[in-house]
């Protein structure tokens, strides 16, 4: 299957790769997995005292489009409120990357991710 | 007969448990008995039920052989069908997927055909103790929801053990 030019670009440049502590508690892990393919994504989120996610990395195995999906929600976290990051479609993700409908649920776990991230940070926070 | 259990194609009783090289006997058998060449010269209609017949077979053949799908398959004739696409939120386990992963990455990366062997030694431990813990549990409706976890658990294995076998291949190029 072809993928997008988009999708290429992440693929062979990967934004924000790598991870931050786990046991930072400004630090919110979403750790998160599609069985059907065995792709393991992890995405790792700091947020400052207002609430903004100040950095942002992500390690994934799995196909192109599931690394794409991950790399495209770090950069766009960046620079968001958790609040704001939260609002983030697994739609958006797909239309950007430009992702045939087969691949459509590697964006959803890419959307589960950010989900995960941020409901660990506010758990580590006592917001929940 | 496309409407038939996988299982009462083989003459089984639904069971986790199975014999793999008894089903595969028992599978070429059957093939051999809907093979297509053999109603060449039959009406239309034979032919077209010969060749639904074995389509059925292989699809059951292709299930019931397989760990994960096996499991999955029972789910569903118990009265729990799971999508085939979902998120998995077992964060011990998928943390213990990447650090497999990133494992093998390594041995990639060291083109380390010995340390294939410890590797798969552990992938085969782990997924018969997976198996076990299905066999365990899949027909008791109160572990339901246990039992999904350990097949969506088998599916992550049974494709960690494609991308061993991939890197095997590359290696012994």
């Amino acid at each position: 299957m072809a993928y997008s030019e988009k999708v290429i670009d992440h693929y062979e440049n990967p934004r924000n790769v790598g991870k931050l502590d786990k046991n930072d508690p400004t630090v919110g892990t979403g750790m998160v997995g599609a069985p059907a393919c065995g792709d393991v994504m992890q995405l790792q989120i700091k947020v400052n005292d207002l609430g903004v996610i100040e950095d942002a990395k992500f390690k994934t195995y799995g196909c192109g489009s599931a690394i794409a999906s991950s790399s495209l929600a770090t950069e766009w976290m960046k620079g968001k409120t958790i609040d704001e990051a939260e609002t983030i479609k697994n739609t958006q993700l797909a239309e950007e990357l430009a992702l045939p409908p087969v691949k459509i649920h590697c964006s959803v776990l890419a959307e589960d991710a950010i989900k995960a991230a941020v409901r660990d940070y506010r758990q580590k926070k006592g917001l929940l | 007969m496309g409407t038939l259990c996988h299982y009462a194609l083989f003459d089984l009783k639904p069971a986790f448990r199975l014999d793999l090289e008894q089903l595969a006997v028992r599978y070429r058998e059957l093939a051999r008995g809907v093979h297509p060449d053999r109603f060449a010269d039959a009406p239309e209609r034979e032919q077209r039920q010969a060749l639904e017949q074995s389509a059925a077979l292989n699809e059951a053949y292709q299930t019931l052989k397989s760990a994960p799908r096996r499991a999955r398959y029972l789910l569903a004739i118990s009265g729990h069908e799971v999508p085939q696409e979902i998120t998995v939120q077992d964060p011990v386990f998928l943390l213990q997927q990447m650090q497999w992963r990133e494992e093998l990455e390594e041995l990639q990366e060291n083109a380390d055909i010995d340390g294939i062997v410890p590797f798969k030694k552990r992938l085969k431990a782990a997924q018969a103790s997976l198996e076990d813990d299905f066999a365990g549990c899949w027909d008791n409706p109160a572990e339901h929801e246990q039992a999904e976890r350990l097949m969506r658990r088998m599916q992550f294995l049974d494709k960690l053990g494609q991308e061993v076998r991939q890197l095997e291949e590359r290696l012994d190029d």
